[in-house]
């Protein structure tokens, strides 16, 4: 027990004193970088509800990870997926404006889950049938995707009126509810709160969840005990993108209001170093989305007031991430 | 005046295919080893930015060559580190790796160079023509007057073959890939076997990044490669981890972004994106049809212990 | 002066003692026998000796040297030999590949084919091992596998010789060649250490006895001078008691499983034919890797059949999933309980309902009913005792007769019509060996049609009403209980079909 507490300790000063190396290299000052780094996510209102916009996209695209994972689908597509999403939502707005917003609501949800879930959908299927590895199938997507959005905003889904490569601005009754203003904060937030709240009924207290789980513990033996291995995967991959999608959907509904290329710094692959932080549980899920935000947004804020480039968040979480992995190893941790 | 076009066309390929198939040899090692490393990424990054910035200031290209190989072991060590001392995932230990190693060379580049308005370059490798063979028609000029790496690259595909199949160390990393149980009783150091093959993956991919940097571009940007490393991983699959293989699962792979280039330059209102987004099409295609041959190593990704019970 | 000595070992696993203070001493030239049951710690010795695991006290010496082993590597070079119950070979690799695996030879680091092979002959000669270098190790047979284990373990110039179980998985004649080789090795000045549990081997080749029991030494005797009951009670502490299998007085009216012609896609089964009648145990007898435990997925719905069929009660299975054949009533002991039967990171509860979780009687409004599941597994719990901290330990951390007691549990506790039991009672101390055996006969009398599928003849010949020998995927021939001859089992199970000896 207490080299557990040792271990977390130790890992926890090393990442500040990586983080204050940084800060200096650059030749910036460490406690007024500190200071714009803590206002930059807890310095007022807006600041905080920066860091929940953040962590919002952040929640829901893990919470698509997590559940993949532990039916032993490992989703690095979440990226592809959220861009899907976003494709589905800006279309619904752009073919059917004058739909009333409970409907377009209802129906951006169902479809942005759809989307990001055929697209998780195709190395589901394709792990599940013949096998083949879903970590190169997934990333491939989500280059596919990225590619895509830059082709349809310069296309079939280009605003007519303006030069650039982006969708017209989508109709109101397709926006999220805003929580907070002049906070960018938005309902995706509460749609996030609720599916984490979901996933946790799904994959603890279903059989559906149950057999899920199972299938990625040991999926041999379920197959030798009459649980369709198949099956789960298959439907592992869609619920995993779906939520993804979501993320995607709530990104434009709440935040763009409109298609444009970049909607995603890298949120996908961010979901899953939140996924492994909070042991893709969601509760823990919840939590390590608001502790990524927070360094993102914090960076952010270092890098307009300090110069401090935002790639330390990137050197820290990966930096983070390692230490978790290794953390039992070095310290000798001998616990269960 | 069609074959001028091909031998162009297949000099562009070859070109293409060059950096990706050096990384895909080291994690070829890598995999017969048995283990998988998803951050071929951070390793090409690692080369890129490395072998940059040692041209940068010495101007010496066999330093600069050098730096790329030590930037991309560095980052290979890493992860053989977490893989095989701390029995991580190795797919996650990959991931971080990419993130960190992404996040570091970008802040060493800006660093480095500052936020300049002008991209610092070098000057490129220019290619050597080799006598007699660059005068086969059409394939000569496209396989043989090329820039040193890619003569690197045909040497290490023969010497790799030879090690495989010829020589008893191929036949020990072979047994660690596929029964390291047998190997460890036989005597044979199985972690030994594997850091080695995980210093080599990072030597290749380090190559690997040197020539986007110090043949290619001739300047380095934040995430230059890309995700020319996990299409790296891609050849390795195609090419069945044979030597020979994935140099030709590379060259098919090259191609696509060979014809990408080719048809942007023939000007169309087609988005670019389109074609850019060949390759990976590509990619997934061939995977889908390679399915159900091939045959991963026993032990792939799986940490060893001896005193497992 | 003893060739070996190991003097107060002790060793333990997560708290658990696998060795406390022993001592074994190993003289020069004798074939030695490790015995006791399973888990007495005679594998944890040798892997020690091996260099394997190290002892957490104790000393080893060789020829009067205290020696320090620290990995294989340094027991090759005391020449120290181990071949292990589970082959340590790779299946892609040829056998002079094997063979020759790690060592630098002329030429190194190239390969000279010729000149392994011819070496290689010359030691098949002097030791009567026949062996062809150029064959894939996985192509061949399992006694033929263990030849080239034997092999390699002489190429490296082993004079002491450890053999884990080694008659585990061949017929009765290719347990004899094995006892020809053994004699040779010592005519040629080996030490040969045998482990087993097979008390008439012990007595059929070795010179002299060390028996260890839970973890300690319960007695070290000569052969010559010993008797099967000495050995039987040093080995178990108490008396063997025999298993009664009585003949059934009732017949049952169900017919019992049924398979007729079945041949299993690109497979190793076929065309195969067997009856399985209500009330009654089933045999099956043969050299591990003839298409037994394609015979019980094949049962199960687990592999698939291209043609035949199979029935229940003569209802027709081929085309019912896994599920729905075991909601039939069909239970499966796989033989590889860690792989196949238990999800070990899951608790006591959740595998104990592995395939049930969704049965109506767990669920409400679509919810997991965790106060019936957890009714149910406590019940089970006592019912089979098994050992557990708590229903919600993982299943990991259960001892392999505890594991395998769930697993029977959950698998027969259900009055199934029919169970498929492969090696139910391997690596299981003898408590536990007879607790599992006596459910098994208990299922026979309730009408059950059980089939056993085991490598331990003792068991198939103990339990069985009935026996059949397979060999390459088909039933060679079906004898009676009472009819059954050592010699005419061995060669069935060799594949000859006449009486003639061979």
């Amino acid at each position: 027990m207490k080299r557990t507490i040792l271990s977390f300790a130790v890992m926890i000063i090393v990442i500040l004193l990586v983080s204050f190396l940084l800060i200096a290299m650059v030749g910036s000052d460490i406690p007024t970088s500190l200071a714009s780094f803590f206002r930059g996510i807890g310095g007022s209102t807006y600041a905080m509800a920066e860091v929940l916009v953040r962590a919002t996209p952040l929640m829901l695209a893990a919470l698509g990870v997590s559940v993949g994972f532990r039916t032993g689908f490992l989703n690095i597509g979440a990226e592809g997926q959220l861009y899907l999403g976003a494709i589905s939502i800006t279309w619904l707005g752009m073919t059917f404006p004058t739909l009333p917003a409970p409907l377009m609501l209802g129906f951006s949800l169902v479809l942005g889950f759809l989307s990001g879930g055929l697209w998780a959908l195709i190395p589901g299927l394709l792990k599940a049938k013949f096998g083949l590895s879903e970590v190169i199938n997934t990333i491939m997507l989500n280059y596919i995707a990225i590619n895509l959005v830059g082709i349809l905003v310069r296309t079939s889904l280009k605003d007519p009126t303006y030069p650039y490569p982006m969708s017209p601005m989508l109709p109101a009754s397709t926006n999220f509810l805003q929580l907070l203003s002049p906070t960018r904060l938005h309902a995706g937030l509460l749609l996030a709160l609720v599916c984490a709240a979901l996933v946790y009924l799904l994959m603890f207290r279903t059989t559906l969840g149950f057999c899920m789980r199972a299938v990625g513990l040991n999926a041999r033996a379920c197959q030798c005990s009459g649980i369709a291995v198949s099956k789960y995967v298959i439907i592992s991959s869609l619920i995993s993108g779906g939520l993804s999608g979501l993320a995607g959907v709530s990104e434009i509904a709440g935040l763009h209001h409109r298609l444009i290329e970049g909607i995603s710094p890298s949120y996908g692959y961010l979901a899953i170093i939140v996924s492994l932080l909070g042991r893709n549980n969601p509760v823990g899920i919840v939590f390590a989305s608001l502790g990524i935000a927070a360094l993102q947004v914090g960076s952010m804020s270092m890098q307009r007031s300090s110069g401090v480039p935002t790639s330390i968040a990137s050197i820290i979480m990966g930096l983070v991430v390692i230490m978790i992995l290794s953390r039992k190893s070095l310290f000798r941790c001998k616990e269960a | 005046m069609e074959l001028v076009v091909l031998s162009s066309f297949l000099a562009a390929t070859v070109r293409m295919a060059a950096p990706i198939a050096l990384a895909a040899l080291g994690e070829t090692i890598s995999e017969k080893a048995g283990v998988s490393n998803i951050g071929v990424e951070a390793i090409m990054l690692s080369g890129a930015y490395f072998s940059f910035w040692a041209m940068f200031q010495s101007g010496n290209v066999y330093v600069a060559v050098f730096a790329g190989i030590l930037g991309g072991a560095g980052a290979s060590l890493i992860h053989a580190f977490l893989s095989l001392r701390c029995k991580a995932d190795q797919t996650i230990a990959g991931l971080a790796l990419n993130f960190l190693f992404l996040g570091l060379t970008s802040f060493l580049f800006l660093m480095q160079f500052g936020k300049t308005t002008t991209l610092p370059s070098i000057t490129v490798l220019k290619p050597v023509a080799l006598p007699l063979l660059s005068n086969i028609p059409i394939i000569g000029e496209a396989l043989f007057a090329q820039d040193p790496f890619v003569y690197v690259l045909y040497l290490m595909v023969i010497l790799l073959m030879v090690f495989f199949y010829k020589t008893e160390w191929g036949v020990i990393l072979h047994a660690v890939g596929e029964a390291p149980r047998a190997a460890d009783t036989a005597g044979i150091k199985v972690h030994a076997v594997r850091y080695l093959a995980c210093t080599a993956n990072g030597v290749l991919g380090g190559l690997g990044g040197a020539y986007l940097t110090l043949v290619k571009l001739g300047f380095f940007q934040e995430n230059l490669t890309g995700g020319k490393g996990y299409i790296a991983l891609v050849a390795v699959i195609l090419g069945r981890r044979n030597p020979l293989g994935v140099l030709i699962a590379a060259l098919v792979i090259g191609s696509a972004e060979a014809l990408q280039i080719r048809l942007q330059t023939l000007g169309s209102t087609i988005p670019s994106q389109a074609f850019s987004m060949l390759p990976y099409v590509v990619t997934v295609l061939v995977l889908m049809l390679s399915m159900g041959k091939g045959h991963d190593p026993a032990a792939l990704g799986l940490p060893y212990e001896r005193d497992k019970r | 002066m003893p060739t070996l000595r190991m003097s107060k070992i002790d060793k333990q696993f997560f708290g658990k003692m696998a060795n406390e203070q022993v001592d074994f001493t190993l003289e020069q030239g004798e074939i030695h026998a490790l015995l006791g049951e399973n888990g007495a710690g005679k594998t944890t010795l040798m892997n020690i000796l091996y260099g394997i695991y190290q002892a957490d006290s104790g000393c080893i010496e060789l020829d009067g040297e205290p020696v320090s082993i620290k990995s294989p590597k340094d027991a090759i070079a005391l020449q120290i030999g181990m071949v292990h119950q589970h082959f340590t070979l790779v299946p892609t690799l040829t056998v002079r590949q094997n063979i020759t695996l790690g060592l630098k030879s002329k030429g190194y680091p190239f390969v000279n084919a010729k000149e392994l092979d011819r070496s290689i002959r010359t030691l098949s000669e002097r030791y009567n091992l026949t062996v062809d270098p150029a064959a894939l190790v996985g192509s061949l047979s399992v006694g033929q596998q263990q030849r080239v284990e034997i092999m390699k373990v002489l190429y490296r110039n082993a004079r002491l010789i450890i053999l884990d179980e080694p008659t585990a998985v061949l017929t009765p004649q290719e347990v004899e060649s094995l006892f020809i080789v053994l004699r040779r090795l010592r005519e040629e000045g080996h030490s040969v250490i045998i482990i087993t549990h097979h008390i008439d081997e012990v007595l059929a080749i070795t010179d002299r006895v060390t028996v260890l029991r839970a973890a300690r030494n319960a007695g070290h005797v000569v052969t010559r001078e010993t008797s099967e009951e000495e050995l039987s009670s040093l080995m178990i502490g108490r008396k063997l008691q025999k298993i009664e299998r009585k003949p059934l007085p009732f017949s049952f009216a169900s017919k019992g499983l049924q398979l007729d012609s079945i041949q299993s896609k690109n497979g190793p089964l076929g065309p195969l034919s067997l009856s399985i009648p209500a009330g009654s145990i089933v045999g099956i007898a043969g050299v591990d890797g003839n298409g037994q435990k394609a015979l019980a997925e094949v049962i199960m719905g687990i592999r698939d059949i291209e043609s035949g069929t199979i029935t229940l009660d003569g209802k027709p299975l081929q085309h019912l999933s896994v599920k729905e054949r075991k909601a039939l009533g069909i239970g499966y002991i796989s033989d590889d309980r860690l792989k196949d039967g238990l999800v070990l990171d899951m608790d006591v509860r959740d595998n104990f309902l592995l395939s049930s979780y969704d049965k109506r009687e767990y669920t409400s409004h679509a919810l997991i009913d965790t106060k019936r599941v957890q009714q149910a597994t406590e019940q089970a719990v006592s019912l089979y005792a098994i050992k557990t901290a708590s229903l919600s330990t993982p299943v990991r951390y259960l001892s392999g007769g505890n594991q395998q007691k769930l697993i029977v549990a959950r698998e027969l506790g259900d009055q199934p019509k029919v169970v498929v039991a492969c090696q139910p009672t391997r690596g299981l101390d003898i408590g536990s060996t007879e607790e599992v055996h006596s459910i098994l006969l208990d299922l026979r009398s309730q009408g059950c049609s059980v089939l056993l599928i085991s490598s331990d003849l003792d068991e198939i010949l103990t339990l069985s009403d009935k026996i059949a020998v397979i060999y390459q995927g088909t039933i060679m021939d079906v004898l009676d209980h009472d009819k059954v001859d050592m010699t005419h089992l061995g060669l069935l199970m060799a594949g000859s079909k006449t009486r003639r000896s061979v």
